[in-house]
This record gives C-alpha cells, sequence and structure tokens, in this order.
C-alpha cells in the first residue's frame, strides 16, 4: 500500500520523536540501599510509529517508560543515559519544565482503568483538565491558544480556518445545510449520505476542513460545500470538545456520560476515558502503559483496534508496554525486549518474533499461550505433526466418548438478587456438560459470563437454583456431613489469586497439611512426610515449608496451592483461572505441571479460563459461555478449528498475535 | 439523593429511643433512691416524698416513666428542676455560651488541623513534620485539662496575655483559651487523620495520571490529593460535634464557663436526674443530627456514596 | 485461516520488512550481561519470616517503640511495686506540713493537705495503669466478641447488634460514664470506674472487629479452607480472627492511653475515684485552686499522668507502623 510505503519515507526522513539512551533508574530502599530497577537500556520511537516494550513484571518496562514521562514513583530517579523528546534533554529537567512537556508533547494511557482515574470528579471534568493544563483552544484542532499565538501568530491566522470543530449548537442547521446542499446537487441516495453524514459529523471532533471534503466527496460542487462548511462550522465550546474527545476515543453517547463519575463506568469504558484524556492535547507521544490488562480479550481488540485506528489518523507515535509477546508483535513496527531492567533484544517486530536470537526472547517465543495455539494452527496448516508442539496431549474423540462422566452438571441455573431491583439475575442460565475421567474440560468466558459460578456450585460452596450436579452419579445437594467431607477430600480447588487463597499467616508447611489435619489424615510425623512429597511433587524445594506466603512468587503461590489441593490425593481438580494472574513464563510451567500430574495420576480438571489460548494447552474439551449460558461445547481442536458460533469466533480472533506468521525455528 | 436523606433520617429514630433509653434507665432504674439524692443526706417526709414522687412519676412503672418522659421531650417539657425553674429555660439560659464555645473551638481545631495536616502530609520527613508530628502526640496524651492548667498559668498567670477564667458573659476574647483548650486534642487527631490521607494520596495511581496531563503541581495537589483527603477529614470532624459538647462539661469548669457542660456537671452533683437527662437527650440529638449533616456532605463530597 | 496469516509478499507486511530506522536495527544483548534465571526460583536470601516475626523485626528497630516500650515497662514497674521507689504513705498527710517545701525524702514537697507529693505520684501510677489494663481487657473482649459475631455472621445478627453498637456510639465516652458514675458517688471501688468506661468504650473495639473480620471473611483462603472441608466455626477461629486481630490490637493499645486519660478526667471531675483512692487526677483536682500560690503541686502529677499516656499513644503508632498492611504489600 503506497500511503504505508509513504509512511515509512516519512519517518525515515524525520528524526527520531524519541531517543532514550542508556538509560539507568534506581530506587532507594528504606535502609538507603540503592536498587537499580533499569540499567543501559536504549531505545527510539520515530513520529506516528508504534514501538512496544515486552518484559516480565519486574523487567523494568513501566519504569522506563515512567522515566521517559519524568513520573517515576517514590525515590525512583535517573542515574545514568539521556532521554531526547524532539532532540531535547529531559533528563535533569525542572519539575515545572516537565509539567509544560507533559499533556502537550507527551501522553498516558494508564494499566489499571480502576484506579486511574479520581472517583471524585465527573469525567467530562477529568478530560477538561488536561484540555485546560496545556491551554489548548477547545474551539479549534491542535492550537494551544496562549504558547501558539504568542510564538506564531503567522500560522495562527493562516490555519484557523482549517481547524475549526462542529459545535452541537450549529449541528442541526449543518445537517440541514448538508441536506440541502445535497439536494440542490441532485445527488443520488441523499438518505443513505445522510445517515453517514449523522455518524461521522461528530459533536467537536470532526474538522470543517473534514465536513467540506466529505461534501465534495458526496457530490456536492466545491464551492458550495466549503459555503455551508464556512456557515455552519464555527468551532465548538468546552462541554462539545470533551464529548468529541470522548466520542473519538469510542464511547457512546459520549455526551451524557462526560456528566457522569467514574464508578458509573465499566472497565472499557473508564479505559477509553483515559484514552481520551491520553489524546486530548494531542501529544506526538503516547505512552499505553498496558492499557488493556485489566480487561476482557474482546473489549481489549476492540480498543486496541480502535487506539490504532486514532493514533494513526492523528499521526501520534505509541510507546507500547506489555507484557504480551503476541499482543506487542501484532501491534507494533518495532519491538524491545526487556529482562531484569536490560534490554535483551531489540529489533523489526516480526523478525524479532520469527528469529529470536536472546536466550530470554526465546524462552519468551516458546512460553507465549497466544503464541504457542499459532504455532500450532500454522505447523497444522503446513501438515506437520503438531502434536509434538503440545505439552498436553489432547485425547481424540473417541476416548473421550468412552470415558466414564466423573462430573455431571445437569441444567445448572443460578439466580442472585440484585440490590434494590425486583428481577432475579440470572448468573448461570440452564448449563449442562460433564467431565470426563482423566480428562480436562475448560470453561471460557469473560468477566460476567457466569464461569465461577459454575465452578462454586461444583464445589458444593453455592447452592444451584435450579439444576443439579452429579459426583460419579450422586446428586453432591443431598450430600451431608460425612458425604459432603468425602467428597470435598476428592474434588479440591484450585482459586484464581495466588496472593488470596493461601493464609498469610500460615506457615507453608501448615498450608499444605491444613486438608491432612481437616480430614485427621496420618499423625505429625506421616504429614511432615507428606508435605515433603507434595513439595517435591511441585517441583519446590523442600526449604520452603517454614516460610510464609508473602515471602514467594505468585507462581509459587500457586504451586503451594496446587500442592494443598493435592494433598488428598483428589480425583477432580476445579481450577478457577489458576494461572490468570502469572507471567507468561510461569503460567507456562504451572501449566505443564499440571499436565504432568494429571499424566501421572490420571487427575481429572475442570479449568476454567478466559484465556483461550491457555485451553490450547490443557483442554481436551471447550465449554464457551457467555451472560451464563453455554453457547459452544466441543473438543478443544473442534472449537478452534471450526468454532460454530460467531462468538467463540470472536474469541479466538481476538487472541493477540493471531494475524501473525510464526517461524518454526524457534 | 432524596431517598438517602430519607433512609438516613428514618435509621436516625431508632438510635435516638435508644440511646435516650438508655441514658434514662442509667439515671432513673439504676439502684438508688433519686428523691433521697434530692434532699442530700437530710430525712425525708414520707408524705412529701410520695408527693414528688407522683409529680415526677417515678412512682410508676419505668418503660412508663420513660415513654412520659419521650411524649413530654416531644413538646420540649422537661419538667422542672429541683429550684423550680423550668428545665427547658436553664437549658436555654446555658446552650448559647456552649454553643459560642463549641464553634470557636470547631473552628480553631478544623483550621489549625487541617493546615498542619496538610504541611506535614506534603512535606513529610521535613523537621517541621517532625516538629507538627511531635506537638500532636503531645496533645493527644496530655489530657485537656492539664492542658487547660498550663495555658491558664503561662498566657493567663504568668503573662497575663489572656483572661484566666471566662465569667458569666464571655465574649470573644474570653473564650479564645477555653475554645483552643477545647479544640486542642480533635485538631491533634485531624492533624494525623490529614497527614496520613495526604501522603497515602499523592501515591494514588490517578494523581499520576494528572500529572501525566499536564497539570501543574499545584492544580494536582489541590485537585486531586487534597480533594479527596478531606473526604475522612470531614467525617471525622462532624462525628467530633458531639463530641467537643461532652468536652465542654471539663473546659466549661475549668475556665468558670457557664454553659450547658457547667450546668451538667452540676447537676450530676446535686443528682438532679430530669435535668441530667434532658441535657444529655439534647447533647444525644445535637450528635445525631450532626453525623447526619455529616453524612450529608459527604455523599456530595464522595459521589460513589450518593447511590449505595 | 490463510486470511489470518500475513505472507511476506502482501502489501500489509511491508512495513514490517523495511530496513530498520536509525537507531532501531536489530540488536541482540550480550548473553552474560543478563544471564537467564531460572523461571520463577524461590529468593532464600533471607530468613523465613511470619507475618508477626517481620512486625516484630520492624519494632524493634523503630526508636519510638524502644522509647515507649521503656517507659511502659518502668510504669508497669512503678505500678506493682511503688514501695520500691518511696518509703513515704502516700495517705498520711499532716496540715502542718501544708505545701511544704521539698526536702531529702520529700524531693517534691507537700500539697495542701500536706501529704507527700513524690509517695503520691508513685501510687498514683498502681490507679491508672489498673484502670487503663482492666478496661482494655474488657473492653477488647466484649466489643472483640461482639463485633466478630457481627461481622462474620452478617445478616440480621449483624443489624442488630450494629444497631446496638449505634446507641452506644451516639453517647460519648465521657458523657455516659458521668451519668452512670454519679450514680455510685460513694463507692471507691475502681471497678466502677472500670465498668463506667468499658460501657460505653467497648462500641469502637467493636466496630473496628467488625470491619476487620468482614474483610478477612471475604479473604479468598477462607473460600479454599471450605472447599478443603473447614467448618465455618473452624474457619472463623483458624483463618479470619487471626488475620483480623492486628487493627484490633493498634486500636486496643491506642484505647489504653485514652481510658487513663478518661479515669483522671472523672477524678478531676470528682465522680471518678473518692479522694482517698490516690490516683492523679484526683490529685490534680485537689490541686488545681492551687494554680495561682503552687503550680508545682498541680504539675506533678499532671506530668506522671501524661508521660504514661505519651508512652501508650506512642506505642499504639509503633505499633500500627509494624502491622501497617501498606507497608507490607508486594
Amino acid at each position: 500500500m503506497s500511503n504505508e510505503t509513504n509512511k515509512q519515507v516519512q519517518q525515515a526522513a524525520q528524526e527520531p520523536l524519541l531517543e532514550v539512551k542508556d538509560l539507568s533508574v534506581q530506587f532507594t530502599t528504606d535502609k538507603g540501599h540503592p536498587i537499580t530497577a533499569v540499567s543501559d537500556s536504549s531505545f527510539t520511537v520515530y513520529p506516528g510509529q508504534w514501538v512496544a516494550i515486552v518484559g516480565e513484571s519486574g523487567s523494568g518496562k513501566s519504569t522506563s517508560a515512567m522515566a521517559v514521562l519524568g513520573l517515576l514513583p517514590g525515590t525512583g530517579k535517573v542515574v545514568g543515559g539521556s532521554i531526547k523528546l524532539h532532540g531535547e534533554e529531559l533528563v535533569g529537567k525542572s519539575s515545572k519544565d516537565y509539567e509544560k512537556i507533559r499533556g502537550v508533547q507527551m501522553g498516558l494511557v494508564p494499566q489499571d482503568p480502576m484506579s486511574n482515574l479520581n472517583p471524585v470528579w465527573r469525567i467530562g471534568t477529568q478530560v477538561k483538565e488536561a484540555l485546560k493544563a496545556n491551554n489548548m483552544d477547545v474551539s479549534r484542532e491542535k492550537r494551544s491558544s496562549l504558547s501558539k499565538a504568542l510564538s506564531d501568530a503567522e500560522v495562527k491566522l493562516k490555519t484557523r480556518d482549517d481547524e475549526l470543530f462542529i459545535g452541537s449548537q450549529e449541528r442541526p442547521e449543518l445537517l440541514a445545510a448538508a441536506k440541502a446542499a445535497l439536494q440542490k446537487a441532485g445527488v443520488a441516495s441523499v438518505d443513505e449520505k445522510m445517515a453517514t453524514f449523522e455518524e461521522t459529523w461528530v459533536t467537536g471532533s470532526q474538522t470543517r476542513w473534514l465536513v467540506a471534503q466529505d461534501l465534495i466527496k458526496a457530490g456536492v460542487p466545491d464551492d458550495d460545500a466549503w459555503a455551508v462548511a464556512k456557515a455552519h462550522v464555527t468551532g465548538s465550546n468546552m462541554d462539545d470538545r470533551i464529548a468529541g474527545l470522548l466520542a473519538e476515543a469510542g464511547l457512546p453517547d459520549a455526551a451524557t456520560r462526560a456528566r457522569q463519575y467514574p464508578h458509573e463506568f465499566s472497565g472499557g469504558m473508564r479505559q477509553r476515558a483515559l484514552i481520551a484524556i491520553g489524546l486530548a492535547s494531542r501529544p506526538d507521544l503516547l505512552i499505553a502503559d498496558e492499557p488493556t490488562s485489566a480487561l476482557d480479550v474482546t473489549v481489549q481488540k476492540k480498543i486496541l483496534d480502535h487506539l490504532h485506528t486514532l493514533t494513526d489518523s492523528l499521526g501520534t507515535a505509541v510507546l507500547f508496554i506489555t507484557h504480551d509477546l503476541g499482543l506487542a508483535a501484532e501491534r507494533a513496527q518495532h519491538l524491545v525486549v526487556m529482562y531484569q531492567g536490560r534490554v535483551v533484544e531489540s529489533g523489526p517486530s516480526l523478525e524479532v518474533l520469527q528469529h529470536p536470537q536472546h536466550p530470554y526472547t526465546k524462552r519468551l517465543v516458546n512460553a507465549a499461550p497466544s503464541l504457542a495455539s499459532q504455532r500450532i494452527i500454522s505447523a497444522k496448516e503446513r501438515g506437520v505433526d503438531a502434536e509434538s508442539l503440545m505439552e498436553h496431549h489432547t485425547k481424540g474423540e473417541e476416548t473421550l466418548e468412552h470415558s466414564e462422566h466423573i462430573i455431571t452438571v445437569d441444567h445448572l441455573t443460578k439466580e442472585f438478587k440484585l440490590p434494590r431491583k425486583r428481577e432475579m439475575f440470572k448468573a448461570v442460565d440452564d448449563v449442562s456438560f460433564s467431565v470426563k475421567r482423566g480428562t480436562t474440560l475448560a470453561i471460557v468466558g469473560e468477566s460476567g459470563s457466569g464461569k465461577s459460578t459454575v465452578a462454586n456450585m461444583v464445589l458444593h460452596l453455592l447452592d444451584p437454583t435450579s439444576g443439579k450436579v452429579t459426583f460419579e452419579g450422586r446428586d453432591i445437594s443431598t450430600f451431608k456431613s460425612k458425604d459432603l467431607l468425602a467428597f470435598r477430600r476428592r474434588v479440591q480447588p484450585v482459586f484464581q489469586n495466588p496472593y488470596g487463597s493461601l493464609d498469610p499467616m500460615y506457615s507453608i508447611y501448615r498450608s499444605i497439611e491444613e486438608p491432612l489435619r481437616i480430614h485427621g489424615i496420618g499423625d505429625r510425623k506421616s504429614r511432615v512426610k507428606r508435605v515433603r512429597e507434595l513439595l517435591d511433587m511441585v517441583e519446590l524445594p523442600e526449604s520452603v515449608m517454614g516460610r510464609y506466603p508473602n515471602e514467594l512468587s505468585g507462581g509459587q503461590r500457586q504451586r503451594i496451592a496446587i500442592a494443598r489441593a493435592m494433598a488428598l490425593n483428589p480425583d477432580v481438580i476445579i481450577a478457577d483461572e489458576a494461572v490468570s494472574a502469572l507471567d507468561v513464563l510461569v503460567q507456562d510451567e504451572v501449566l505443564r505441571l499440571l499436565n504432568d500430574l494429571q499424566a501421572e495420576s490420571g487427575l481429572s480438571y475442570l479449568f476454567i479460563t478466559h484465556d483461550l489460548a491457555v485451553v490450547r494447552q490443557i483442554a481436551d474439551e471447550v465449554v464457551v459461555m457467555q451472560h451464563g449460558r453455554l453457547v459452544e461445547h466441543a473438543t478443544t481442536d473442534e472449537v478452534f478449528d471450526h468454532p460454530k458460533r460467531q462468538y467463540t469466533k470472536d474469541l479466538l480472533d481476538a487472541i493477540p498475535g493471531g494475524k501473525l506468521q510464526l517461524g518454526l525455528d524457534s | 439523593m432524596g431517598k438517602y436523606l430519607l433512609r438516613r433520617i428514618l435509621q436516625m429514630i431508632p438510635v435516638v429511643i435508644g440511646t435516650t433509653l438508655l441514658i434514662y434507665a442509667l439515671v432513673f432504674a439504676l439502684p438508688g433512691d433519686p428523691v433521697a439524692a434530692m434532699f442530700g443526706d437530710k430525712p425525708v417526709n414520707a408524705a412529701v416524698a410520695a408527693q414528688i414522687r407522683s409529680e415526677y412519676n417515678l412512682d410508676k412503672p419505668f418503660i412508663i416513666q420513660y415513654l412520659i418522659f419521650l411524649k413530654n421531650a416531644l413538646t420540649l417539657d422537661f419538667g422542672n428542676t429541683f429550684a423550680g425553674q423550668p428545665v427547658i429555660a436553664v437549658i436555654g439560659r446555658a446552650f448559647p455560651v456552649t454553643i459560642k464555645l463549641a464553634i470557636m473551638a470547631f473552628v480553631f481545631e478544623a483550621v489549625f488541623g487541617v493546615v498542619f495536616g496538610i504541611i506535614s502530609g506534603l512535606k513529610k520527613g521535613k523537621w517541621y513534620d517532625s516538629v507538627i508530628l511531635i506537638v500532636s502526640l503531645l496533645l493527644i496524651s496530655v489530657p485537656t485539662f492539664v492542658t487547660g492548667f498550663v495555658l491558664q498559668y503561662f498566657l493567663g498567670v504568668k503573662w497575663g496575655l489572656l483572661p484566666v477564667t471566662a465569667g458569666s458573659n464571655p465574649g470573644f476574647i474570653d473564650l479564645l483559651m477555653p475554645a483552643s483548650v477545647l479544640g486542642s486534642v480533635s485538631m491533634a487527631y485531624i492533624i494525623r487523620l490529614t497527614r496520613t490521607e495526604v501522603s497515602s494520596n499523592i501515591s494514588e495511581d490517578y494523581v499520576r495520571t494528572a500529572r501525566a496531563k499536564g497539570m501543574s503541581n499545584k492544580s494536582v495537589t489541590l485537585r486531586h490529593v487534597l480533594r479527596n483527603s478531606m473526604i475522612p477529614v470531614v467525617t471525622y470532624l462532624g462525628a467530633d460535634i458531639g463530641a467537643l459538647m461532652g468536652g465542654a462539661m471539663i473546659t466549661e469548669r475549668i475556665f468558670n464557663i457557664n454553659g450547658i457542660g457547667n450546668t451538667l456537671y452540676q447537676g450530676i452533683i446535686r443528682g438532679e436526674g430530669t435535668l441530667v437527662v434532658s441535657i444529655v437527650t439534647i447533647l444525644v440529638l445535637v450528635f445525631v443530627v450532626c453525623n447526619l449533616v455529616v453524612d450529608m456532605f459527604y455523599a456530595v463530597l464522595d459521589p460513589r456514596i450518593r447511590y449505595v | 485461516m490463510t486470511d489470518n496469516t500475513i505472507s511476506p509478499e502482501s502489501a500489509e507486511a511491508e512495513e514490517f520488512f523495511m530496513d530498520p530506522l536509525p537507531g532501531q536495527e536489530r540488536f541482540v544483548a550480550p548473553v552474560d550481561e543478563t544471564p537467564l534465571k531460572a523461571v520463577d526460583s524461590v529468593d532464600e536470601s533471607e530468613p523465613a519470616t511470619s507475618m508477626w516475626t517481620s512486625a516484630w523485626i520492624a519494632l524493634r528497630k523503630n526508636p519510638l517503640f524502644i522509647f515507649a516500650a521503656i517507659l511502659i515497662v518502668f510504669i508497669i514497674i512503678v505500678a506493682l511495686f511503688p514501695q520500691l521507689f518511696t518509703h513515704n504513705d502516700p495517705t498520711y498527710c499532716n496540715l502542718d506540713n501544708s505545701l511544704g517545701k521539698a526536702s531529702g525524702s520529700h524531693p517534691l514537697g507537700f500539697d495542701q493537705q500536706g501529704c507527700d507529693v513524690y509517695s503520691r505520684v508513685i501510687y498514683g501510677a498502681r490507679t491508672s495503669v489498673s484502670v487503663g489494663v482492666l478496661t482494655t481487657i474488657i473492653v477488647v473482649a466484649v466489643g472483640g466478641f461482639i463485633g466478630a459475631i457481627a461481622g462474620f455472621f452478617g445478616g440480621w445478627i449483624d443489624s442488630l447488634l450494629s444497631r446496638i453498637t449505634d446507641v452506644f456510639f451516639a453517647i460519648p465516652l465521657l458523657l455516659g460514664a458521668i451519668v452512670l458514675l454519679q450514680m455510685f458517688r460513694t463507692s471507691d471501688s475502681i471497678w466502677k470506674v472500670v465498668f463506667a468506661l468499658a460501657l460505653f468504650g467497648w462500641v469502637q473495639v467493636a466496630r473496628i472487629t467488625r470491619g476487620s473480620v468482614m474483610e478477612a471473611k471475604n479473604l479468598e483462603f477462607n473460600t479454599a479452607s471450605t472447599a478443603l472441608g473447614s467448618t465455618p466455626m473452624r474457619n472463623l477461629f483458624r483463618h479470619v480472627l487471626p488475620n483480623a486481630l492486628a487493627p484490633v490490637i493498634v486500636v486496643a493499645t491506642t484505647s489504653l492511653g485514652t481510658y487513663i486519660v478518661s479515669e483522671a478526667t472523672l477524678s478531676f471531675l470528682g465522680v471518678g475515684l473518692p479522694s482517698t483512692t490516690v490516683s492523679w487526677g484526683g490529685d490534680i483536682s485537689t490541686a488545681q485552686s492551687l494554680l495561682r500560690i503552687n503550680p508545682s503541686v498541680l504539675f506533678y502529677p499532671s506530668a506522671a499522668l501524661a508521660i504514661t499516656v505519651l508512652a501508650f499513644i506512642m506505642m499504639g503508632d509503633a505499633v500500627k507502623d509494624a502491622l501497617d498492611p501498606k507497608s507490607r504489600t508486594e
């Protein structure tokens, strides 16, 4: 495509927008010891380009980004190297000078949409702050009235007509005039064109020039088009502009939404508001720090697609921070891989992905679930034996059919009462499936799909409103004390949050020993022995027995939780988002552990996850849930290769890296 | 918002009833003869005692006594004191002084507490932060009456800057010292609360986002750090009005102010159950109403509350 | 699936296969610069520490704690064994000594009644410390129990208990205690003060325990335990209460100081302990008329009281810093 090439030529001709050279950042501990978070890291961003920094938690990727913004937390300090924006050195700038750069030249889209909006101010007010702080003239695009007018009055005069926004008051007149002009010009299908205008002529976002162009394209003569645009596009006010920015970020019904508070927004909507804030003053560089990691995959895809279109049209460069290699490679042209505070590898995205050189990058490429499932797809296409790529050897349809059902879920429904609402909320709506002995069934769904509610009902932690769960043919709701205890012994949970599922007051030994104690198994000596075995089983050293959860990493805690679940030799393990909170490499190891345990002891898994990519690595069968209903139920291969329902296709489509072709030499 | 207000008012009713019942029970239902208390240690004529009993409804079952009291209280009829004056008149005389004192103390603690708290919280670790912290720690530890004496001794007796006691109809200057003593402990708590809030809010994510917008340090601090820090401080301040009324008893005694606290104290010393119950009832009402006002204010300050 | 892939020839791929721009050339760091660590290895550089151990380590290093601890130990020794510090009888008063100057065996002189100020200050510690400690014990037991029940069971039990708590909360501590105590003015047992303070003081602990239990109850490890076969009661005692303890300890330590102040205030107002019991509050009350004449008689018991309270408040602060969940986050 010629415009792509033009872009490249343009970029090549331009100086780099951001040049980070040998950056080192240190933090100071309470005791005064320096800790180096980033050392000798270099990367470059060109105007209009997406550059991704990839790394696990603690790799220094976010710290590097915050150093660029001059917003290092706490005791953080740049101790070496240089950060140049437009060739201007930022290291050592006073905080006053930094204030002038932030917003106009660099914007931020932060990670967690829940904590990054102030709960006490309206969304619109928080967008307004961004405009006001940078003296943005809200009637025009990219004009900070004070600074530009003072420095460059001529430019302002020359371009003032081009950059005016549509105001809300004049919009009806504009549409009427446009219709009249279309009719006058004798254009066919006026209504259709008007419908397009209605949609694209967004108050506070669409400019006079674009309106004129739209009219001309629709067949209105140049003079008439310009006359209409000049007469009816005379600039927006503050509220229009705020609504325009929010609408640009993909927020529907923006004018009303701007008057609401953050707590009235969903996570995805908040993230859109944050994007609007980050882009409000039309920065040259947008730093997007894991902007969508807290969101559902389909929402993530929508928001990133939107951000991509938006930054492309504005010519904004994006420094994209992410832990997901697939996502990074899919979105960015240039990839920077960080590990332990250093840049270990960088280069053009696809090249890095297809021919990783550094062992860490290789490891990352191998572990990323999105890439792993992609690899299976491409292997199949080439006729290579895909089984060899999978740690989990899926059972064929025949094996599944002949396996005994260990857990059967039969027309399960769960209703909750909503506070101050009459009607009941159906969290789970008529769901049926069964888990076959020795196999893994994955329930996939986004937040609010009811998947965890199903897990809790299977675990007998919640009572179903109707329907039943049977374990080896017996209805679990009939289980009373003794039977229930026996059931608990054989069906064990591993929960999502590795920080929450272990009691911080309990030593690792006590945590793993707890189920043995509850069920009165063995004496002290035999329990110590059993705990040792279990630790060995989950590949942790015996020495962790005396430690406490806060001294272990998330992955280690999840291993402890697995060891605890294995203590009673259960038949079924119900893993509720058990690997979701972990870094990819750790996630990979835990999945491998789960697969090994299944191969060794014939466990059955009910695996609940939002991540379809992970499913491929572990499940034999997949149940897709949406809004409490079962959408699709098939074998893993079937779901991946021939998804039947649109929702499943959307989910598959949203797996990052889906459009990448991977080399198999990694 | 209207619904919320209504709900809060409805929730208030059982609290007021429960509280007055509790106080009433403490004064009238506990062992000990209120009539005997009325006459001190002097022997009482049985007929007189009986008359007094019926006048004060002491011959009726306790719960009836309470209901009669509650019914009368609704019409602001609290009966008479031993000296024969209507209780409401005595209260009416004493209340304005205490209100004046409490308002002054409130302003004192709010202004100085918040200002020093903000300074301390924004400049954590600086020397003046340490000074502010130590002073507030001292103010919390030293009982009010000791603080009162110290100020009386230095400001009043030794240096003669302010009047030592307030007298019968105290003006602004007379109440300056009592008010600062009354507000001192709460001021110290407000300093500590504000400091904690400010220093924890500074590291909130939305504050960083505000900085990333290009906002100046001043407006970030004002609009994001301080605005959010004030929510718990306002709650504390509101709940403190009741405590100020209670604390007035000590302050008014030290500085010899004829306010509600001193009247209550005299009532307790003389064993005037009616007077005590009446004053405490009014104080509890003040407290509960203040809490209600604070809740409303809270809802204004924190939009998340409004819809709960 | 073909439409999902980019072949090197396709137009879309063009940008990926362009010559890199200056500063964006392919770069691979030398492997020895950042040697690969085993994924997720256990950090064994520090010895194993439980939450309590690490809180204790933090406490030990806190000068505030050391200072407060030394003071508290000293005050408790004085309260337990006052005779170690003075041979004078605090209740022996001789009007001949009224406002007498300090001398060798009477280092702080005499008050208006001719009692030895020093020995009264020493013996007063017992009253203050006993009231503080006993009230705190009762308040934590009662308030903790009610708060834990309300927080753990929720539902109507919580509603009922919360309304009761509201009623007591609406009465300021001192006000309630004064009303109660005026009925028992003649008794000289410290228990009446203890009960009066406890009756109106338990609310605060109940509220904090309730909140803290509710928080601990909703943590995932309780669900995990239930799924392992644990009963609700077992969860309450084995998991919820131990995890809800920290804020209660903090508020108990600080409250101890507050109760000592309250006792002194009550005695000062003449509704607390009668003058027959040696107490700092009572002594301050009797000495207040001497403000203009002999302020030192007023000063010594006041100073003793202030130092004692300060010690407990500082201890509360130090404990709070050590147990603060914020400083313990990852």
